[in-house]
């Protein structure tokens, strides 16, 4: 699973740290997302997938 | 135009519908589910005369939220009831009113301000809140039943939360709440709407000079010494934190207890496994939806979304409710079941004004619940559940009161 977000559009929701927290994280300064893995294992598959889905500006892309 | 586009539409004689089908308090207005039976997307009429658009389906819903051509800027004259705003002059937007502003203007805002709110940072409130929970039960208790339940902890709890969280001083705190609720009422005149308002930044500006002056620890001493906005810019914030914070959270918890109350198999088997704490807020975010007008935009252009043409100026309101209670996003939209796993809910809105705290909101509402249930094993309505009132005329919906007793 290759992962790519794109950051400049993130909101800083962290949604995806609340669903997938060892997949994403948040930056301290201006809530946006980091990518702390972004090729996980497909143990991680489902909860990247919807933090993907509920991402409220779907900048998560999951290939 | 406007009547032209009339009589192409002829579903458009109805205003905004806010009455709760009689006996059914948690369901949506019931003219809801007839739209988007029709179609995600319908027409409305809008009280100044125009046609504009209603959303009625998740999925529509969660594109228009995502979608800067709608834009977030106030509709004025056009809204769909009379918000705060609609009735005041919107030709200049207060600076720091981030909710009506679009990216990316909205983005830098948002900027500062994120950091406030993120999962870390809220985790790290936890115990404090678990502290004023406990405190509030504890006066509660001491007091007996019958209690009212929104004034006695509903009310309170989110307000101390916010209060401590933006540097509100305790004297001001319920006058703060009495103003937060005229400009939230369907029912207040203009002329209310007004003073509030005038009142409020009046309120306010002291509030921002003694942050400039303490510097303490709370988000507006942090923003004083972190950032360089303007007290104008403070002020618009605070008033939208301070609405963000209070109206929301207060009526998910009175409406919240009340549903569980109302729903006794699912409140027993809370009580049995409080593991199903998380799912049971989700579910009750899901179900409730309590901000029941809006989110709105307008129009920035023209253009056809999901097949039906959109002009320039049009104003659409998305039903948060009905597009929650869409059988395309979940089975059996219209049953309350804690352990659905009703994530995919927009309770909280989407896109780039999705709620800045809903991270906090999730957990003053799970210590909330949990806190309070806890407490009282035998919690139970002390009047007969036909007697609850319903805020069917404000923005925010929720029981007017939630007598109690245990």
């Amino acid at each position: 699973m290759q992962i790519e977000i794109d950051k400049d559009l993130c909101c800083g929701a962290g949604t995806c740290t609340l669903v997938a927290p060892d997949v994403f994280d948040q930056d301290d300064e201006d809530g946006t997302v980091i990518l702390l893995d972004a090729a996980p294992g497909d143990e991680h598959r489902s909860a990247v997938e919807e933090a993907a889905l509920r991402c409220p500006m779907a900048v998560i892309t999951v290939g | 135009m406007t009547q032209s586009r009339e009589s192409d539409h002829p579903l458009t004689t109805r205003p905004f519908p806010t009455a709760r089908p009689s006996g059914c308090p948690f369901d949506p207005p019931a003219p809801f589910a007839e739209a988007r039976q029709e179609c995600p997307v319908s027409p409305l009429r809008y009280p100044d005369g125009h046609i504009g658009h209603l959303i009625t389906g998740l999925r529509s819903a969660r594109a228009v939220l995502g979608d800067t051509r709608f834009s977030s800027l106030p509709p004025g004259k056009r809204s769909p009831v009379k918000v705060p705003g609609s009735e005041l002059s919107t030709d200049v937007l207060p600076p720091g009113m981030f909710v009506n502003m679009d990216p990316p203007e909205h983005t830098r805002y948002r900027r500062l301000l994120s950091k406030h709110f993120t999962i870390r940072r809220v985790r790290e409130l936890r115990p404090r809140i678990q502290e004023m929970t406990d405190r509030l039960l504890d006066e509660m208790e001491g007091k007996g039943g019958p209690v009212d339940l929104v004034e006695a902890f509903a009310k309170p709890l989110p307000t101390l939360v916010t209060s401590e969280l933006l540097g509100l001083p305790e004297e001001n705190r319920a006058q703060f709440g009495h103003h937060v609720d005229v400009l939230f009422s369907l029912s207040s005149s203009g002329e209310e709407m007004q003073e509030s308002m005038t009142l409020l930044g009046g309120m306010l500006h002291a509030l921002i000079a003694a942050a400039r002056k303490d510097q303490g620890p709370d988000i507006l001493g942090r923003l004083t010494v972190e950032t360089d906005l303007t007290d104008e810019e403070l002020l618009g914030i605070t008033f939208v934190l301070l609405i963000a914070g209070l109206e929301t959270t207060t009526n998910m918890l009175g409406l919240g207890t009340y549903a569980l109350l109302r729903h006794p198999e699912q409140l027993a088997a809370l009580r049995a496994d409080w593991s199903l704490m998380d799912g049971a807020v989700e579910e009750l975010l899901r179900y409730l939806s309590v901000v029941q007008i809006g989110p709105i935009r307008v129009a920035a252009e023209d253009f056809e979304f999901e097949g039906r043409p959109i002009r320039k100026g049009e104003v659409v309101t998305v039903s948060l409710p009905a597009a929650n209670r869409d059988p395309l996003g979940f089975d059996d939209p219209d049953a309350f079941d804690i352990r659905r796993g009703a994530t995919r809910h927009l309770a909280f809105g989407s896109g780039p004004h999705q709620c800045m705290g809903h991270h906090l909101a999730r957990l003053e509402l799970s210590i909330g619940y949990e806190s309070l249930l806890r407490r009282f094993p035998g919690l139970e309505l002390a009047v007969p559940a036909e007697e609850i009132g319903l805020r069917e005329m404000m923005v925010t919906y929720g029981v007017l009161g939630l007598p109690v007793r245990w």
